[in-house]
């Protein structure tokens, strides 16, 4: 037997111990491989892709590459000082420091060379579903078929095999042969309770409180400017609730008799304080990876969702025509000929108005002032509410795209004025109303039609057409939008299919954004999961002497069970509390609400988690039972 | 062979610990000693610091004229593995491999050949009387059969000196004396010098003398004389004096 074999025998002869190693591995194997796929997918080398996107995917993978690294290290790490006294012992029966680093470096890389080749297999089983889902959100005309990632292999292949190797130099290397006696003795050390500070567990939450409390209040542009600041407490006051807050709460709830001797609470409490010390880094890890996750997955569905509403909002019809300051009537004839035409070769039926916008002037200013006659034109045409107005009074529109804007709103500027008339009279603005019916920016008024013909001369006049298409179906409009587009650029606008393109151009960043924050979370899961499954022996051994003592297999799961959950979850409700602070300031600062989106990203996250937290309760109690029996 | 010269060691903590004072120790080459003390006197501290697991705070520890506490780590692993053998209170088997996997392990670390590895553990194992479980995996034997798994494997390279830390201690009377047999024919047979820990004064009885260390001194040594039934009983007296104050017991026996 040389050390060779005696590695290979590790491996096989022990799979229960390596499988957590492995399966991680795999995982990030299969992630990485599954985002080579896509990006080198046929269809995109070949169609001359979006170069940013293009871009943007080499630095995606680069970051999962990156984060692969570390996450591999780090169950590397975890995993050999699960091994600490088996180590012990070989260098008791004469290893050298040399001979043991082989041992490592050869399992690291047979476990390697597997995840490696498991991880591209499972990723090809996946591939077919994977490139249905990023067709669907890339919205690529041509659809993605399979193919055989022959690049995507190779590409994934080296990059592992590289990745393993290193890793496997490297935990060779730090890989310090502590003394002797501790090795031996590893597994029997206590790791001694941790303190708590109560200075420092105020400071946690007085940190947490004012990052929350700047987040939430924060509007407009001062988000950007609160953001680094906000973002440095709560990672300081997150480190500083799982390292000290939370043991100092432990702590009381030990002393505090009352709950700490009720039932099972002492065997909960007494444990998680003990081990807190080394689930508090990793809790902490875990719960910054996560919110990392969520606030950028729910920020790119925000930014997407807020986008496409803007553009959906302003244009309540099928198609708007503007035409520029210089454009002479012939052009403007010219061009509405043309969209008509269009419209004829696409079998479509449309309404169409037009309406001269006047604008007029009031103390120096010019404002837009409509009929009602005109106005309710176009709110029929958009089949919106009309308006009423009374030869006395004026009523004030105003976007609520206009919102975005800094300073006054609109309608707070209009309803200051009066609008005079020729005959020295002066109608006093009476209500607000909402309305994207007709673009005015800076708001405008509407007055009875006979009011506005004692308007006088307008300063400027701007000139709106506006097509609502009736029975076509969402692809006959983009078909529509794309022929528009192509021969009036900019002053035609359709709707449907700008917002079709905004979605096509962000589709990719989508794409990337959600494959990066799926990465980390079932990282941070996994995280979880070893921290749990490296102390199943030291649980299984505590609870065969409780059993001993009369403990029911009912209280041993309800035990477990609440043991679980708060390793499990504490991280992902702090994380999921971050988040959504970080979701709220976003709204505020884009003055738009992202309830839905956020609860949407969110929920399906804390979702995800819980079936993760479901299924390694399963397989946890199941071993901890017959461990016992 | 071996020699221990004023050897003491003293756990640094916040309450500093004297675990051993002073001790001073001579084993002769081919010598079978026992040592013996109460829980918390020292005595596995001693073995470790023997054994090169543990050092020593003051003192000086001599095998074979080296002090092994003073080479350099490749030095050392050399010096552990052709000098030294371990049996251990908990077997301590590798339980990835086999039977005979496990008591070759020493010889594949030295990187010998393989027909050569074969041979002794064939050998060794018949001598041991666990020709029959060579394949099987660790779990698969019984605790008497695991400990002679842990003795051949000690033995194998055939090393000056082996240390026992309580071989008996999980065993069942059978098995112990099975053990202790073999010990005892292998430190007649090989001339290795033995040097056990142990708590059963039946298992302590084979050894040539048993040295009784109580809170970190060394306390009396007796040798064996003609039978080991005497011997036996001259361990238990001793004990029974460790037990309580020395000084309740002097005015009865005196």
């Amino acid at each position: 037997m040389t050390i060779r074999q005696f590695a290979f025998k590790n491996v096989f002869r022990n799979k229960r111990l390596y499988i957590a190693y492995f399966l991680s591995s795999l995982f990030t194997v299969m992630i990485f491989f599954t985002f080579a796929l896509f990006a080198f997918h046929p269809t995109f080398s070949a169609e001359g892709f979006n170069q940013y996107a293009m871009f943007g995917m080499a630095v995606a993978g680069g970051i999962i590459y990156i984060f692969s690294f570390f996450f591999v290290l780090y169950s590397m790490s975890s995993f050999l000082q699960s091994r600490k006294k088996e180590f012990g012992l070989l260098i008791l029966l004469g290893a050298s420091d040399r001979q043991i680093r082989r041992m490592v470096f050869m399992e690291n890389l047979l476990i390697g060379f597997l995840a490696t080749i498991g991880g591209i297999a499972t990723g090809i089983l996946f591939s077919k579903a994977i490139l249905l889902i990023a067709e669907n959100i890339l919205i690529i005309e041509e659809s993605l078929p399979f193919y055989f990632p022959t690049m995507a292999i190779a590409v994934t292949f080296i990059s592992f095999i590289l990745l393993f190797l290193c890793i496997s130099f490297f935990v060779a290397f730090i890989l310090r042969t502590k003394k002797l006696i501790e090795l031996i003795k590893g597994d029997k050390q206590s790791k001694g309770e941790p303190k708590a500070s109560i200075i420092l567990s105020i400071i946690a939450t007085i940190l947490l409180a004012a990052g929350y409390i700047t987040a939430l209040q924060v509007e407009g542009l001062d988000v950007l400017a609160a953001m680094i600041p906000v973002i440095l407490v709560v990672t300081i006051g997150t480190y500083l609730l799982f390292t000290q807050l939370s043991v100092y709460i432990l702590r009381y709830l030990r002393r505090n008799k009352l709950i700490f001797w009720r039932k099972t609470n002492m065997v909960l409490f007494s444990d998680l304080s003990f081990r807190m010390k080394d689930n508090a880094r990793t809790f902490f890890m875990v719960a910054i990876i996560s919110t990392v996750a969520f606030s950028a997955i729910g920020t790119l569905y925000g930014l997407q969702s807020y986008l496409t509403k803007g553009v959906k909002d302003a244009h309540p019809f099928t198609i708007t025509y503007q035409p520029w300051d210089g454009d002479n009537e012939e052009e403007v004839n010219q061009d509405i000929e043309t969209i008509n035409k269009i419209i004829e070769t696409g079998n479509l039926n449309a309404k169409m108005e037009s309406v001269e916008l006047n604008y007029f002037n009031i103390e120096d200013d010019n404002y837009l002032i409509v009929s009602a006659t005109d106005f309710n034109r176009f709110a029929m045409l958009a089949d919106e509410n009309t308006v009423q107005v009374e030869p006395d009074e004026a009523i004030v529109v105003e976007q609520s795209q206009a919102a975005l804007m800094q300073g006054k709103k609109a309608s707070e500027i209009l309803m200051g004025l009066n609008v005079p008339l020729t005959d020295g009279q002066k109608i006093q603005p009476s209500t607000v109303i909402q309305s994207e019916v007709l673009p005015a920016f800076y708001g405008m008024y509407i007055v009875n039609d006979d009011k506005f013909n004692q308007l006088g001369e307008p300063e400027r006049t701007d000139y709106t057409v506006a097509w609502q298409v009736q029975n076509a179906n969402t692809d006959q409009i983009i078909e529509l939008g794309r022929k528009i587009s192509d021969q009036i650029a900019y002053r035609a606008v359709v709707a449907e299919y700008t917002i079709f393109e905004i979605n096509r151009g962000y589709g990719p960043i989508l794409f990337i954004g959600l494959f990066i924050g799926i990465a980390f979370f079932v990282s941070a899961g996994s995280f979880l999961y070893f921290r749990l499954f490296s102390d199943l022996d030291a649980d299984k051994q505590k609870f065969r002497s409780i059993s001993k003592i009369g403990l029911s297999i009912g209280e041993l799961k309800k035990i477990v069970n609440r043991q679980i959950a708060l390793l499990f979850m504490s991280p992902i409700i702090v994380a999921l509390l971050h988040g959504t602070v970080a979701l709220t300031a976003l709204s505020n600062f884009f003055n738009y609400n992202l309830t839905l989106e956020a609860s949407i990203v969110l929920g399906s996250f804390a979702l995800i988690q819980i079936i993760y937290f479901l299924i390694v309760r399963f397989f946890y109690i199941k071993q901890l039972i017959k461990s016992i029996s | 062979m071996l020699q221990l010269k004023k050897v003491s060691k003293i756990y640094e903590g916040k309450v500093a610990y004297r675990a051993l004072t002073d001790i001073d120790l001579d084993v002769e080459s081919g010598e079978f000693v026992a040592i013996m003390g109460p829980s918390g006197s020292g005595k596995t501290t001693l073995l470790n610091i023997i054994s090169t697991i543990d050092s020593p705070t003051t003192g000086e520890v001599k095998i074979d004229e080296k002090n092994p506490h003073q080479l350099k780590k490749n030095e050392l692993a050399k010096f552990r593995r052709n000098e030294l053998g371990f049996i251990f209170q908990d077997f301590n088997l590798l339980h990835t491999l086999t039977v005979e996997e496990n008591i070759v392990l020493p010889m594949t670390l030295d990187g010998k050949r393989v027909k050569e590895m074969k041979k002794k553990a064939a050998e060794i194992a018949m001598t041991l009387g666990i020709s029959p479980i060579l394949s099987k995996r660790t779990f698969e034997i019984s605790g008497g059969q695991a400990q002679r798994v842990a003795i051949a494997r000690a033995m194998i390279h055939q090393p000056k000196l082996l240390l026992a830390d309580e071989p008996t201690g999980n065993l069942d009377s059978k098995s112990s004396k099975d053990v202790m047999e073999m010990l005892v024919n292998i430190n007649k047979q090989e001339k290795t010098s033995l040097l056990m820990v142990t708590h059963d004064p039946q298992a302590a009885s084979y050894s040539d003398r048993v040295i009784f260390i109580r809170d970190g001194k060394l306390h009396s040594e007796i040798y064996c004389g003609e039978s080991r039934q005497a011997f036996f009983q001259k361990i238990m007296d001793m004990l029974s004096l460790m037990g309580g104050d020395s000084s309740d017991y002097s005015s009865i026996r005196v």
